[in-house]
């Protein structure tokens, strides 16, 4: 049916079908009751006198506007408002585990975030918002409807609109028509028509108030070319709404734009041509073959790269102004995580989280934030890790990811350097980081804290460490644990098993101060709002750092939530990215070490391929196999001021400061 | 999706990798892609071919969705019959996306298919990316 039903189970699922709740039907029921109900009566009671007495076109008048109401109405109700089906698997891997929870894009000259979506697995176009009770991302999502038991989008608020338009005028002729025939029927109240055309007045009178103020409500944002859900979030309050195009454009849109097309229940014809090799190549340019000369081989995620740093967007208040691209305060080789952080795409640390890929270097990047958490060297070492490759546990690391990326953010975010970190991290003050194109160090910085995206969908589990929406560096990682429960660093550290983030996110605490757990704790433990946990007094990594190579555990979990051990699992995308990481800062206050390694190890590659060299303990190495050997520097780099090299599954080494 | 493919490398190339193409939204939310030539396809195509590719298929969105006389129309018919039209009638969208979908088999066909190219009608993926997937070209050695 060309309309459109939104069907379950139909091509492109758009989510698994959720218990039955009746109360889900309760209003939409009474809508429909109400309506038809009062306007049958309406009808049959009030209109043959009136077609009597003034004309017969007064009941056809009434006719044609109730048949147009419930047209509307059943349109607005049945009718897929827009729903994205849900990414699949393939696509996912392009925004690997470094990819960081908001990409902005710019529309129309102003900074529009999108966030990730660890339902529906992928960066949410603007004014596209996931609905909770339907559990769909709809595209230009206006509301979910309790009356229509219907999400109002693109396709359908139309409908909806002109539902209420409809409906606002029934209700004002059933009330008007109604009110005639009692006045001219005072005498005779007693007569059954009399009573029930009082009883209809009674309830259209009711009804008008709300109906009426629903309408004029949704007038003024077609006029202003805004949806209901922009508008109640204020996300355009002080700016400016790039999606207007004038008033009497945003009314032709909505009126006489062409109906959209539904992206579920297509039919997905497969491929007819077939390919086979031997394939054309076009000839190399100069430049291609020079460049090939140079390059590793790794190419992936490169332009996924540029694309994530050229566009990031949602349908947010624009965001602050972009915090510089560097953390001001820190070299530029501070520390792997700084490193890696410049290098990596200006990304808020906050990394997805994806099942079958784990990229710690993403996290480590998380961890470079402030210039106290810098050589994460120490972070990196795990001695005990044998990360195993493709370890899905590895890749659950939200707090560790987390907590780097809060601390790098904080540290970013403000600009500040250093012990700017905390401060800066709390300057985020709940706001996602915007600014996807920020360096990692400022992503990792702040993202380790707040933005984690299973922050979103975890219900802010980690606690201190997640805050919702706050610092830019949500890791997808974490925002995917969406079923999981909290999300605990502890349980990232201790779950040894399973692989779904799912156990991590069970197993994530608030961090707990013993040393088993110093990541953790330091990261959780001080009592820091959302994207200041991840920055650790100085003592505490301090006492994580002593306590990191010692809990160590084989387990893949835990090693990947040691900052020292990159799980060869992590994806290979990160290579481009772990490649251009520098050398480690130098002489990273050894506190911040062990909170920036933990941080860059969940982060994923990033970290591992800073050299460690100063003080900065060895980068960590990227946790993919493939990435691995390209880019770290781990053979060659040498722990200084006390670094402890430690090597790991994979061929990483690891440099934990000590 | 991805076992579809795999199902059909059986009998040809295996796939290397995917190249996702983001949409452009530097213009508001109407329906166009980046032209921005991807890194992984520079071996493999060339440049002017992708931009062409991805060039005709923004047009095509745009006229789909263009504010026009036709669109206008067929809200008001649709309004009159109480919307009992699109039961028998396709929308204009409709009409442009089949368009596209046959720009997109024409193009496999004609040209990223011998590169060992293969594009993915968007509309599945929720109009959100142009999905090239790269074979594996045995006959040289995959990249």
């Amino acid at each position: 049916m060309p309309v459109g039903l939104s069907v379950d189970g139909a091509l492109g699922y758009p989510s698994p079908s959720r218990p039955f709740r009746p109360s889900r039907y309760v209003p939409v029921s009474a809508a429909t009751a109400f309506l038809v109900g009062a306007s049958t009566l309406f009808l049959c009671f009030t209109c043959p006198w009136l077609a009597e007495r003034f004309s017969s076109s007064i009941p056809l008048y009434n006719v044609v506007v109730f048949l147009f109401t419930l047209a509307n109405f059943c349109m607005a109700t049945f009718m897929d408002p827009g729903i994205f089906p849900r990414a699949e698997e393939d696509e996912d891997k392009e925004d690997d585990f470094r990819a960081p929870l908001y990409k902005t894009v710019e529309v129309r000259g102003i900074q529009v975030r999108m966030k990730w979506c660890s339902t529906c697995r992928f960066y949410r176009p603007p004014r596209c918002s996931h609905c909770s009770v339907c559990d769909n991302c709809v595209e230009e999502f206006d509301h979910h409807c309790p009356w229509v038991n219907n999400c109002i989008g693109r396709r359908n608020y139309r409908y909806f609109f002109l539902f209420l338009l409809s409906l606002t005028t029934h209700i004002m002729n059933v009330f008007g028509f109604s009110l005639l025939y009692i006045l001219h029927h005072t005498k005779h109240l007693d007569q059954v028509d009399s009573g029930v055309t009082m009883a209809v007045m009674c309830v259209s009178g009711l009804f008008f108030v709300p109906v009426a103020g629903l309408t004029g409500f949704h007038i003024v944002l077609v006029a202003r070319g805004r949806t209901t859900n922009e508008q109640v979030t204020g996300k355009f309050r002080g700016g400016v709404n790039p999606f207007t195009h004038g008033c009497l454009k945003n009314i032709a849109h909505v009126l006489c734009g062409s109906q959209a097309p539904r992206y579920l229940g297509r039919l997905r014809k497969p491929h007819s041509v077939e390919v086979q090799p031997p394939f054309l190549r076009p000839p190399l340019s100069e430049a291609q073959l020079e460049a090939k000369a140079v390059d590793n081989g790794i190419q992936q995620s490169k332009s996924s790269l540029e694309i994530m740093e050229s566009q990031s967007t949602d349908a947010d208040p624009p965001p602050p102004p972009k915090p510089e691209h560097r953390y001001p305060g820190m070299p530029h080789t501070q520390n792997e995580e700084c490193s890696l952080l410049t290098e990596a795409p200006p990304t808020p640390s906050l990394y997805k989280y994806r099942p079958s890929y784990s990229s710690p270097g993403k996290n480590h990047t998380a961890s470079t934030h402030s210039s106290k958490m810098s050589r994460g060297n120490s972070m990196t070492e795990s001695p005990s890790v044998p990360v195993t490759t493709g370890q899905p546990s590895y890749r659950s690391d939200p707090s560790l990811s987390s907590r780097g990326g809060a601390g790098c953010r904080g540290g970013g975010e403000g600009g500040k350097a250093g012990s700017g970190g905390l401060g800066g991290a709390s300057t985020f003050g709940g706001r996602s980081y915007p600014s996807f194109t920020d360096t990692l160090l400022q992503s990792a910085a702040a993202s380790c804290s707040s933005s984690l995206r299973s922050a979103h969908t975890a219900h802010n589990a980690l606690g201190p460490l997640i805050s919702e929406g706050t610092t830019s560096t949500s890791y997808k990682s974490l925002a995917n644990q969406t079923r999981n429960g909290s999300l605990s660093y502890e349980s990232l550290l201790t779950h040894s098993e399973s692989p779904e983030f799912e156990s991590a996110a069970h197993e994530l605490s608030p961090p707990r101060p013993h040393p088993p757990h110093s990541l953790s704790t330091a990261a959780g433990a001080p009592p820091i709002s959302g994207y200041t946990s991840p920055f650790l007094s100085a003592q505490q990594r301090e006492g994580s750092l002593q306590a990191c190579p010692a809990p160590l555990r084989p387990s893949p979990n835990r090693a990947f939530l040691r900052p020292t051990s990159s799980p060869p699992s992590r994806a290979p995308p990160l290579s481009p990215r772990a490649r251009s990481l520098g050398s480690p800062p130098p002489g990273p206050a050894p506190g911040h070490t062990p909170l920036g390694k933990s941080l860059s190890y969940a982060g994923g590659a990033e970290l591992q391929h800073r050299p460690s060299s100063s003080g900065g303990g060895t980068p960590m190495q990227n946790s993919t196999i493939k990435q691995n050997v390209a880019n770290h520097n781990t053979p060659s780099h040498k722990p200084v001021g006390g670094v402890k090299k430690v090597t790991g599954v994979g061929g990483t080494t690891y440099g934990i400061s000590v | 999706m991805a076992e579809t493919h795999s199902l059909q490398d059986l009998r040809q190339a295996a796939v290397t990798s995917k190249v996702f193409v983001q949409r452009d939204y530097t213009s508001g939310t109407i329906c166009k892609f980046q032209t921005k030539f991807p890194a992984e396809l520079e071996s493999r195509m060339d440049k002017q071919q992708f931009e062409e590719t991805i060039q005709t298929l923004n047009n095509l969105y745009a006229e789909a969705e263009k504010l026009g006389g036709r669109s206008y129309l067929e809200g008001c018919l649709a309004c009159l019959t109480a919307y009992t039209i699109f039961l028998c009638m396709e929308t204009h969208y409709e009409k442009v996306l089949k368009k596209i979908a046959k720009y997109i088999q024409e193009q496999n066909e004609k040209i990223y298919a011998p590169l060992g190219l293969l594009l993915t009608d968007p509309i599945e993926r929720g109009l959100r990316v142009v999905e090239i997937t790269i074979f594996e070209d045995r006959s040289i050695g995959s990249r």
